[in-house]
């Protein structure tokens, strides 16, 4: 059958139809997203550069590892990313797994370093376990005991925790006291059962202590996991047998490491552990075996690498950012400074961070979302509260160092530059960021989740609690991440507030004076000696970058894994 | 039944009607279905205790109105279904029985509903102590994003009748007819369960507490026709213990399980109730009957 075209006009290849603003718009568009990431992007070369310096290398140094470690992961990678994808992610988590564990162990170990030591830990550890225990205990024995509840939920961390403040600064019982002729003396007080653990006079020795209150721990929570996961209780009493065995054995490897056993204990709670039962669980269900190849030829390779570079005499690069950095104090010098005791004070202004504004944040979303009205003087308060809300998240972080110099400082008289000014300033920096997103996080909980709870007779409280948090919980938690992420990157409130511009040691408690990352560097900027404002610096920015990104990659694992469920 | 008692118990002018009235089974009450209609009288039905009266019910929302004067009782342990166009008020109604409406800030309700002889909009109820007696199904499946066996614990959990509770989720998933097909995978998150088996497991999770009422807004209104069969015969059975009260837009699916029905029409009234063979068969007003055969609606 013969066919000729048809004379019709309606195809539009006339240009009837102009696309031509459109298309004009998509390349526009392109090319701003392209610009901001390309301009970034050269900006953090520009910046590792300075701070790794790779060129300084002998140029046999960087062929040699370029051929041990980097030509054969990138062939790997590829490998995985055309033929064999699951094996591409058993890699990527091998990888992963073993760096968080690193990065937790690294934590550990200047926490007992700098603030508790083992000892104080422990009291801490078996105290809030005891207070744990109470609560618990006392839900079970009278469940319906509401207020009583209550009292014992606020009284027992006080009782194993805290112990009663000093009579001197207790102005009730003082002021009682003065009344009924009573003379409590100046530090009449009850004290915790975290003190009273601390005063025993025979304590078993650090590295049993280490072993039952953090290892032990850790190791059961394996075990149940694998004993759940396999369903076979022998499978876990070996996660937990392999374990303590493998923590025991630092008591002679350790030493003979240089990391003392504590450091092989924690290497082990943190490291060995996940990627052990990660690992056996890829081999056992025989998915993505090859990934595990991608951590084994990286070790490998940096082993050779060093063995070559070494026989060849070949120097390596003179780079800023190197562990000395990290582990040192600054300097007048720009070869020995180094950042760790700012990098102690941003982990300890963080923890302050985390404690004033979950709890206060998570809260006031709750009430904005879950108890607010929405009509009525009231409801038009809290439309006021908020358009407020919105408002002090835009406000300028000056102003907030502001406020917490009169605040904490002039008003309650706390020391100045001290972490918990540092860290109670920002906290009201991020606070609305952290309402604001916790708010988003319960709002996109389905009105039909509450509808059915309520539809049972579910009170607000038990809707709240068993519906809306754990399904709020995994939004809540990125948002309130990634405004730590900005926190901790935070300088002007911490100039205001007096934050030392450097200090040789690390804080050891949190109303010692301090220095935070973004302060250190920024007194670093202002340097004479040009070596502090190119080599050093760039090494500060670089440490600081690599710990937002790692908070920033937890926010994202925590969001990725929720949506899959 | 317990039920019977505690209303002869307090017993009011309301449930005095109910069985004072003519004892006729069903057949051709219409006189008095009309009577009941213009709310001169209470519910006059053979041999059966009035759970639920509203007496001339007023709802707002904001300055709307969206039920007006309904006066209606509904009977115990049987299927009354109220059937209407798109926004006649009978959801509304609906979520007046269990005070779901308190949830939404701009409804405002007048006039009395009676549960068991109480008004439920008295200042002295408690609408979570309601809500216990009266469970309540969704149009669309909501179950919680638990485990099944956790979505149908729910109730009980927060109430604190934790003791048995695996066999009380067993005899709840067996009356829902449910626990063949999810007997070994209680573990398994209920949303990885098919529409049907959610919605089914949403009557599950509602009768585990052995409510009086079972209130059901178009339960099978998202479901295909296979599932919306099952969740057909499980609401005749369910009839058997319990007072189902179900809204649908489906008018055969009304007269397929239903006992009485309701007729609401646009502006929220009432315009007839009465037993559902005689509500089909023979209306008594123009509208319903104009409505019933498809003429509007």
């Amino acid at each position: 059958m013969a066919t000729t075209e048809p004379d019709v006009d309606w195809h539009g290849d006339d240009s009837s139809v102009n696309h031509l603003r459109g298309r004009a718009f998509e390349a526009a568009c392109l090319a701003a997203t392209a610009f901001g990431l390309v301009s970034v992007l050269l900006l953090l070369l520009f910046v590792a550069n300075d701070a790794f310096r790779p060129l300084s290398a002998d140029s046999g140094w960087l062929l040699t590892y370029a051929a041990t470690v980097l030509a054969p992961l990138a062939a790997l990678a590829v490998y995985y990313y055309r033929l064999d994808e699951p094996a591409g992610e058993v890699a990527y988590v091998t990888s992963g797994l073993p760096v968080v564990g690193v990065l937790l162990t690294g934590g550990f170990a200047v926490m007992f370093i700098e603030l508790l030591s083992i000892l104080e830990w422990f009291a801490l550890v078996t105290s809030l376990v005891a207070a744990g225990g109470l609560i618990v205990a006392h839900g079970r024995l009278r469940p319906n005991a509401a207020l009583e509840r209550l009292v014992v939920l606020f009284g027992a961390p006080v009782v194993t925790v805290l112990g009663t403040p000093p009579a001197q600064f207790n102005w009730l019982v003082t002021d009682l006291a003065a009344a009924l002729g009573v003379d409590f003396g100046l530090y009449h007080r009850v004290i915790s059962l975290r003190e009273v653990l601390l005063r025993l006079p025979y304590v078993p020795t650090n590295w049993l202590l280490l072993l039952g209150t953090l290892v032990a721990p850790l190791a059961v929570a394996g075990g149940v996991f694998i004993a759940r996961r396999r369903d076979s209780r022998r499978a876990g009493f070996a996660v937990v047998g392999a374990t303590l065995v493998g923590a025991l054995a630092g008591l002679v490897t350790g030493p003979a490491l240089g990391i003392g056993y504590g450091g092989w204990m924690l290497l082990v709670a943190f490291v060995a552990l996940p990627v052990g039962i990660y690992v056996e669980g890829v081999v056992r269900r025989r998915e993505g075996v090859r990934g595990l190849a991608f951590p084994v030829i990286a070790v490998l390779g940096v082993a050779i690498g060093s063995v070559v570079v070494d026989a060849a005499g070949f120097a390596g690069p003179d780079s800023w950012l190197d562990w000395g950095f990290l582990t040192s104090a600054t300097s007048r010098t720009a070869a020995d400074a180094g950042i760790y005791p700012a990098m102690v004070g941003s982990v300890m202004m963080i923890i302050v961070i985390v404690l004033a504004t979950f709890p206060v944040g998570v809260g006031a979303a709750i009430y904005l979302e879950e108890y607010a009205p929405s009509e009525g003087a009231m409801g038009k308060f809290v439309t006021l509260v908020e358009i407020n809300i919105g408002n002090l998240a835009g406000v300028p972080s000056v102003v907030y160092g502001l406020l917490g110099l009169a605040l904490f400082i002039r008003i309650v008289q706390w020391p100045q530059g001290s972490i918990v000014v540092a860290g109670l300033a920002v906290g009201l920096l991020i606070l609305p960021i952290v309402i604001i997103s916790a708010q988003e996080a319960i709002r996109s909980v389905p009105d039909s989740f509450r509808q059915a709870s309520y539809g049972m007779g579910a009170t607000r409280w038990q809707t709240i609690r068993q519906v809306v948090l754990p399904e709020a919980l995994p939004g809540i938690l990125t948002g309130t991440i990634l405004a730590l992420g900005r926190a901790i990157g935070e300088t002007a409130p911490l100039l205001m507030i007096g934050a030392a511009a450097s200090v040789r040691l690390a804080p050891n408690g949190f109303f010692d004076v301090a220095s935070m990352m973004p302060r250190q560097i920024y007194s670093w900027s202002s340097e004479l000696e040009p070596a502090f404002r190119h080599g050093v610096l760039a090494a500060g920015v670089i440490t600081l970058l690599a710990v937002l990104l790692v908070m920033n990659a937890t926010a994202i694992v925590i969001r990725n894994r929720y949506q899959r469920e | 039944m317990t039920q019977n008692e505690m209303t002869s118990d307090d017993s009011t002018d309301s449930t005095a009607a109910g069985t004072t009235s003519t004892p006729d089974p069903s057949g051709e009450p219409l006189v008095d279905q009309s009577i009941e209609v213009d709310g001169t009288d209470g519910g006059a039905q053979a041999g059966r205790e009035q759970v639920i009266e509203a007496r001339d019910l007023d709802v707002f929302y904001g300055d709307v109105q969206a039920l007006q004067g309904i006066t209606m009782s509904i009977p115990e342990n049987q299927v009354t279904a109220m059937i209407g166009p798109s926004g006649c008020g009978k959801s509304t109604f609906l979520r007046c029985i269990n005070r779901m409406n308190d949830l939404i800030d701009a409804a405002r309700v007048e006039g009395e509903l009676h549960f068991e002889g109480k008004n439920i909009y008295d200042d002295d109820v408690d609408p979570v102590a309601l809500r216990r007696r009266i469970g309540m199904v969704f149009q669309h499946p909501n179950p919680f994003p638990k485990s099944i066996y956790d979505n149908v614990a729910y109730g009980l959990r927060i109430q604190d009748e934790t003791e048995n509770l695996d066999e009380k989720v067993e005899t709840a998933l067996k009356r829902a007819a449910l626990w063949d097909e999810v007997e070994d995978q209680l573990d398994k998150s209920a949303l990885d369960l098919s529409g049907g088996q959610q919605q089914r497991l949403c009557i599950a999770r509602a009768i585990a507490v052995d409510p009086d009422v079972i209130l059901m807004d178009e339960p099978a209104s998202a479901l295909d026709p296979i599932a919306t069969s099952k969740i057909e015969d499980l609401i005749e059975e369910l009839a058997e213990e319990f007072t189902v009260v179900i809204v649908t837009h489906n008018m055969q699916q009304a007269a397929r399980i239903s006992d009485k029905t309701a007729v609401f029409l646009t502006g929220g009234e009432l315009v007839e109730f009465g037993d559902t063979q005689s509500i089909f068969e023979n209306p008594e007003h123009q509208r319903v009957e104009d409505y019933i055969t498809g003429k509007f609606g």
